[in-house]
């Protein structure tokens, strides 16, 4: 690991006209990273438009694929690429959409794509860029394919924290919190870890860290990894799936957002994060949880026996959609069909807006705590036509990722 | 001297012969120059300030995505100020300010709307082409009035 | 955040390009920096950047003009020169204008003509105001006939 900064390519259209260039900058600067804008002629523009053979109209646009195809060629050097156009304009979307899965197909880089408003905030790009980074910096630590040792591994998410504690390739001790305070939950955890383990502090030759309190856990527990979800999750997931080498697709639906990531030998390749609708999130399926008066462990062996379509719902959205439900419920709906439907509502908004920002490649691996709610992988498998596979520990994916790479800073590896 | 809009609003071209021929071409530069020199309590500004998108409102919906907004807030008010302007059409490769195909049209349908005596041409292909093109901006401008405009613009 | 004072407030910055075969950007600026009087001057690849008051900046420029009229053209700039937030160097390339320069650039030398034929006075008055572009005539029915004709088995 060098400290030379991380180079990140920007192809973007409308950054500097919606005013979030600046957060772009301090995004990147916050993570040790700098942007840039490759260097190409006219000539270059009008040869690669062709080549590509996207006739946009816009000449931001055109620049944007000129670059593209500077990079996929090698005339410009970068350590990932980062692409942003304008919300809702169509044009730009497809320009995107085929850039982003043109660059992973024909280079090694890695790319994280990006739709922005007038709104959009460093804090919002953030942990897109740490993970941009982290592939190009880390690229070896995250080749790791084994735990070795024993190492422990925290993941502070927004509803729960997760510790792991890992031996020799072999989880011994989980704990699991619901998220208050953020360290003591954290420290509540990896007391149960270590309880379940046979094991003391002391033992722990490494940590790593992850979620959203992972700078002050991290900070907390000495942790020797600290490491944004994003390359923590999907390497834990191809890991626990064991299916490290070649393509596959992460889905994560989470608390609070969701993280679709196209992975290829356990390096995400290009990867999506939602997190602006809670109707697309776990919380909805507790709030139904709550409303049919079950425990969320119940939810999905509920909704196995419901039939989501016999519930008309209206909107995807936590207010409205529940709403919904609830008057399904009031004209005489079944909660197990009500349950299926719910399911259904969060896999299809998830399968609408975020998994077509990225190239589903089999095996889809569905991790995090909602893929044990089996209506709700049952639901996206069948809107993907796949079969899901979900592994064992899959609710603790993001501190057994870290368990693993943690164990590359034990000292003498 | 009046004061021309010029399409594209970056043209080098358009803003010599318009300045050459006695008037004031009005383009991106005017709008980004305004922006940089005016002292705020934010960072600088990149092109436009954070704000711009939300003044852009004036002249787009919030549904029109935030670039075209932000643009708009550089092109409207100098379109409000605008006595005349030349458009090139078929200016595909013009970056930047311009780079918006989106903002692009909106701005030749404001042009078209505002009801300003209007030049529209061609890029001159060949010399002959380059005579005509010369010939036909002067043509206009000379026909516009040489007095000082005093339409003023809502910067 | 930090607060932001502009500089060079006041001033106008301009691009001179040209594009002559007589006079290279380096010469354009040796003699405009006679006529400076104060404003600054920045050579560039293409010519020239000038930033001043806007009144000295004027009578700079119609001085520059004066040294080769057909060949030198002007036009505003937004930024002031060497502003880091369009500097090559730290954008890592070109900044988009730049390109639209390259694209205007091309065709510089029609304009000269154009500019040429206007100082001869030799534009005649019944050349059509708007250049449109030469349409392709419509196919003669006569001609339509015979090639329907032609292609009978």
């Amino acid at each position: 690991m060098s400290d030379r900064k991380v180079r990140i390519a920007q192809l973007s259209c409308g950054a500097e006209y919606s005013g979030v260039q600046k957060e772009i900058y301090e995004a990147a600067e916050s993570v040790g990273a700098e942007v840039f804008f490759p260097d190409i002629a006219l000539a270059d523009v009008e040869r690669a438009v062709k080549k590509f053979g996207l006739d946009v109209k816009s000449a931001d646009l055109k620049l944007m694929i000129a670059r593209a195809l500077a990079l996929v060629e090698g005339k410009v050097e970068a350590d990932g690429v980062f692409i942003g156009t304008c919300f809702r304009c169509a044009e730009a979307a497809i320009v995107r959409n085929e850039l982003r899965r043109y660059i992973p197909e024909h280079s090694k880089l890695s790319v994280v794509s990006y739709s922005f408003t007038e709104r959009t905030t460093a804090g919002t790009l953030l942990t897109r860029m740490e993970a941009l980074t982290t592939i190009a910096r880390r690229r070896a630590l995250l080749a790791r394919e084994e735990q070795t040792g024993i190492t422990m591994g925290i993941d502070s998410g927004s509803s729960t924290t997760k510790a792991v504690v890992m031996k020799d390739n072999v989880i011994v001790g989980t704990g699991w919190h619901p998220t208050t305070e953020v360290i003591k939950s954290a420290e509540s955890a990896v007391a149960d870890a270590l309880a379940m383990a046979g094991l003391a502090r002391e033992d722990i030759q490494a940590i790593g860290t992850t979620g959203y309190g992972r700078f002050l856990i991290g900070k907390h527990f000495g942790a020797q990894l600290i490491q944004e979800e994003l390359t923590v999750n999907s390497k834990g997931a191809v890991y626990l799936a064991g299916h490290q080498r070649g393509s596959a697709t992460v889905i994560d639906i989470g608390g609070m957002d969701n993280k679709a990531i196209s992975v290829i030998d356990g390096i995400p390749g290009t990867f999506t994060m939602g997190g602006i609708c809670a109707g697309a999130s776990g919380r909805f399926l507790e709030m139904t949880a709550k409303r049919l008066g079950v425990d969320i462990t119940e939810l999905g062996p509920l909704a196995m026996k419901g039939i989501g379509k016999n519930v008309p719902m209206n909107s995807y959205c936590i207010v409205f959609g529940t709403q919904s439900l609830v008057n399904a419920l009031a004209a005489g709906s079944s909660p197990e069909d009500v349950a299926a439907a719910a399911c259904h509502s969060v896999a299809e908004q998830v399968f609408e807006q975020q998994l077509q920002e990225v190239d589903i490649k089999e095996p889809v691996i569905m991790v995090g705590g909602t893929s044990l709610i089996e209506g709700l992988v049952y639901a996206m498998g069948q809107l993907l036509q796949t079969e899901i596979v979900v592994p064992h520990h899959s609710q603790y994916i993001g501190a057994v990722g870290s368990a693993l790479l943690a164990s590359g800073f034990i000292k003498g590896e | 001297m009046a004061k021309v809009f010029i399409y594209p609003a970056t043209s080098l071209i358009l803003s010599d012969l318009v300045a050459r021929f006695g008037h004031k071409p009005l383009g991106a530069a005017l709008g980004i120059r305004e922006r940089i020199q005016t002292a705020g309590v934010d960072s600088p500004p990149l092109q436009i300030t954070p704000e711009d998108p939300k003044r852009g409102l004036k002249y787009a919906a919030v549904e029109v995505p935030s670039g075209v907004r932000g643009r708009m807030a550089i092109y409207g008010p100098l379109i409000e100020e605008a006595d005349a302007a030349i458009i090139v059409t078929e200016a595909d490769l013009a970056f930047g300010c311009m780079g918006c195909a989106r903002t692009d049209e909106l701005i030749l349908f404001s042009l078209r709307q505002s009801g300003i005596p209007i030049l529209e041409l061609e890029y001159p292909r060949d010399e002959e082409e380059g005579i005509r093109f010369v010939a036909a901006v002067k043509k206009f401008l000379d026909g516009l009035p040489k007095e000082e405009s005093n339409k003023e613009g809502e910067a | 955040m930090a607060e932001y004072t502009p500089k060079y407030v006041g001033t106008v910055t301009k691009y001179v390009f040209v594009e002559s075969p007589t006079m290279t950007p380096g010469e354009l600026a040796l003699r405009a920096y006679e006529a400076s009087e104060g404003v600054l001057i920045k050579e560039t690849c293409f010519g020239l950047q000038v930033t001043g008051e806007p009144e000295a900046v004027d009578r700079l420029i119609e001085e520059i003009r004066s040294f080769d009229p057909t060949h030198i053209f002007v036009k505003d700039r937004g930024f002031p020169p060497g502003d880091p937030r369009r500097c090559r160097a730290n954008l890592g390339g070109a900044r988009p204008g730049y390109l639209g320069h390259e694209r205007e650039f091309r065709i510089l030398r029609y304009i000269t003509r154009g500019l040429e034929e206007l100082g001869r006075g030799e534009v005649r008055e019944e050349e059509p105001a708007s250049p449109a572009r030469r349409k392709r005539s419509l196919l003669d029915i006569k001609r339509l006939q015979e090639l329907i004709d032609t292609e009978e088995p």
